[in-house]
């Protein structure tokens, strides 16, 4: 199963070159038309129609107006609400990834697995509706807070603010740093810390020199994969809100469904761009930091 | 961690645990409350829950999201397998490549996807439901394709598949007899997750006016919020058992095959 090719002559280098396609290419075909129509495609396309004006010619309006208001608090709420969320969950969630991973039975590292899963992926509408029964104003945990004397709506709060949201986001993020999280302390190894040890380390000296150094690069990493999937998040905030809050998934919403009409037919579009511009410059870093992490995680 | 500490009580683990759980339960078991109120009787019953389960249109809607759900996995199980397999096995100078495509969505919101999609495809394409679970398949793929690469790593594949062939199956019969048996649960792992993320998927569903379970239940919500709540309850404390008792149950070692 070596992927030589038969060498042959001039004549032969067009059989070749097909007996090159079909062992090399041919079998990945089925899967690159899937992702070619269905995703590769329809990228290309908004990213090429988001040049377009009204009249199909090329134009960089759609892009000034993407990055002035309204859509600008928009992309400024929804960066805001991709930090915090992130920076909120990411500390605990690495914690509690590695007590549960150093410390847990397998059954209970299983089983916080698929929990965690199902948490951080069917979020959305159903958690909307979780917290509203849960946060609302004749929520149980609304009432049991003033009981305590603490009255959450005695200032501005709502679900469907900032703050709102933002306690609803943690929800999903939490669990989904102790899932993005865990592969780097399973990879820690025990000798490290013992051979740490034999030469006089105290556990102290162990986090800081070894530990610590070593796990950094794969929280900074996943406290992006964070960002950008609160920075993205569309169901949850779509639930919630009543369009008290911009932010740009519900902005881009908003245009797609006809509710909001822009001068630009194709602003939606650039507003699209520029979002995946952003979330890549959180998620390719992530999946860099992920794959260099990979080489020495490897046991 | 050694088999004497696993038995062992511990604390910082305890507390942990303990931590988590309010912070999972307590909004949970609040919103259950809300749940079951009665308004009016001032009571507590099943009322929302009985109201829910009587719509025709639950059970049509379940239907739905799980006919398209599962042919997502479909789709996945025999596009997926026997590629990456044969990418595992040949040396192919495009396997960079496709591990660069498929981890591609995770960059992507799904949001700018959606505007893509709805500008993109022929009108028998946008007219049939059925691009649904195409594209559910692409925003699983990240995953899928992790939880299967893990699983393929993990075994001495090229071995396996000369036994096979050398002992006469072909490759169809070396991919279904041999190989997703000996990597069943990366496999499980991987119908888990893309049949989860397909039925609850809500925002490329939505935009793309498709009509399924979750875009169901924000419809319901617009005249009974409480309805809406019951089945969102459900819908969320349903398959989080499910799964907890699947893999409770199921001894298999690789089930962590996510990001």
């Amino acid at each position: 199963m070596t992927s030589q090719v038969i060498e042959g002559g001039a004549p032969s280098r067009g059989r070749a070159f097909l007996a090159s396609f079909i062992k090399n290419i041919l079998p990945a075909v089925p899967l690159l038309l899937i992702v070619g129509f269905f995703f590769l495609f329809p990228i290309a396309r908004l990213i090429y129609v988001s040049f377009l004006s009204n009249e199909n010619t090329f134009t960089i309006d759609n892009f000034k107006t993407a990055v002035q208001e309204p859509y600008r608090t928009g992309f400024l709420n929804s960066i805001k609400i991709g930090v915090f969320s992130a920076a909120i969950a990411a500390f605990p969630g690495a914690i509690a990834a590695y007590f549960i991973e150093s410390r847990g039975s397998s059954k209970l590292r299983r089983t916080i697995a698929v929990m965690s899963g199902v948490l951080a992926n069917t979020g959305g509408v159903p958690l909307a509706f979780m917290f509203y029964a849960a946060l609302g104003i004749q929520g149980f945990l609304t009432k049991f807070l003033k009981y305590l004397g603490w009255d959450l709506y005695a200032g501005t709060f709502s679900l469907g603010s900032f703050i709102g949201l933002l306690v609803v986001y943690l929800y999903f993020q939490l669990p989904l740093m102790v899932i993005v999280f865990s592969p780097a302390i399973v990879s820690l190894r025990r000798e490290w810390s013992e051979a740490a040890r034999n030469l006089g380390a105290s556990q102290f000296n162990y986090w800081i020199r070894i530990g610590i150094p070593l796990l950094f690069p794969s929280f900074i990493a996943s406290f992006l994969l964070l960002f950008a999937s609160g920075f993205s998040a569309y169901a949850t905030a779509n639930a919630l809100t009543v369009g008290n809050l911009p932010l740009t998934p519900l902005q881009i919403g908003g245009l797609l469904d006809g509710n909001v009409s822009a001068a630009q037919l194709n602003l939606g579009k650039a507003l699209g761009v520029v979002m995946i511009v952003i979330s890549a410059c959180a998620v390719i870093p992530y999946l860099a930091i992920q794959r260099r992490s990979a080489k020495w995680q490897k046991r | 961690m050694a088999k004497a500490l696993r038995v062992r009580f511990q604390p910082p683990l305890a507390v942990t645990l303990l931590i988590l759980g309010f912070f999972v339960f307590i909004p949970m078991v609040s919103a259950f409350e809300y749940s079951i109120r009665t308004p009016l009787t001032g009571g507590y019953g099943w009322t929302h829950y009985l109201w829910a389960i009587r719509e025709e249109e639950f059970f049509h809607y379940i239907f739905r999201s799980g006919w398209l759900a599962g042919l997502t996995v479909l789709i996945t199980l025999i596009v997926l397998v026997p590629t990456m397999t044969w990418l595992h096995v040949s040396k192919s100078p495009i396997r960079p490549l496709i591990d660069g495509i498929s981890l591609l969505p995770l960059v992507i919101p799904v949001v700018a996807f959606a505007v893509g999609a709805q500008i993109s495809f022929p009108e028998f394409v946008q007219n049939t439901v059925l691009e649904l679970p195409f594209l559910y398949f692409v925003l699983a793929l990240p995953y899928a394709y992790r939880s299967l690469d893990i699983g393929l790593n993990s075994i001495p594949l090229k071995t396996i598949t000369e036994a096979a062939r050398s002992a006469g199956a072909n490759w169809w019969r070396t991919i279904t007899a041999v190989i997703v048996p000996v990597i069943r649960g990366s496999v499980m792992a991987t119908i888990a997750l893309t049949f989860a993320l397909s039925l609850g998927e809500y925002t490329l569903t939505v935009l793309l006016h498709w009509d399924t379970f979750p875009t169901w239940v924000t419809f319901v919500a617009q005249d009974n919020i409480l309805g809406a709540i019951a089945i969102s309850m459900m819908s969320l404390i349903i398959p989080f058992l499910i799964l907890t008792v699947i893999t409770l149950f199921v001894p298999e070692r690789s089930m962590q095959g996510r990001k």
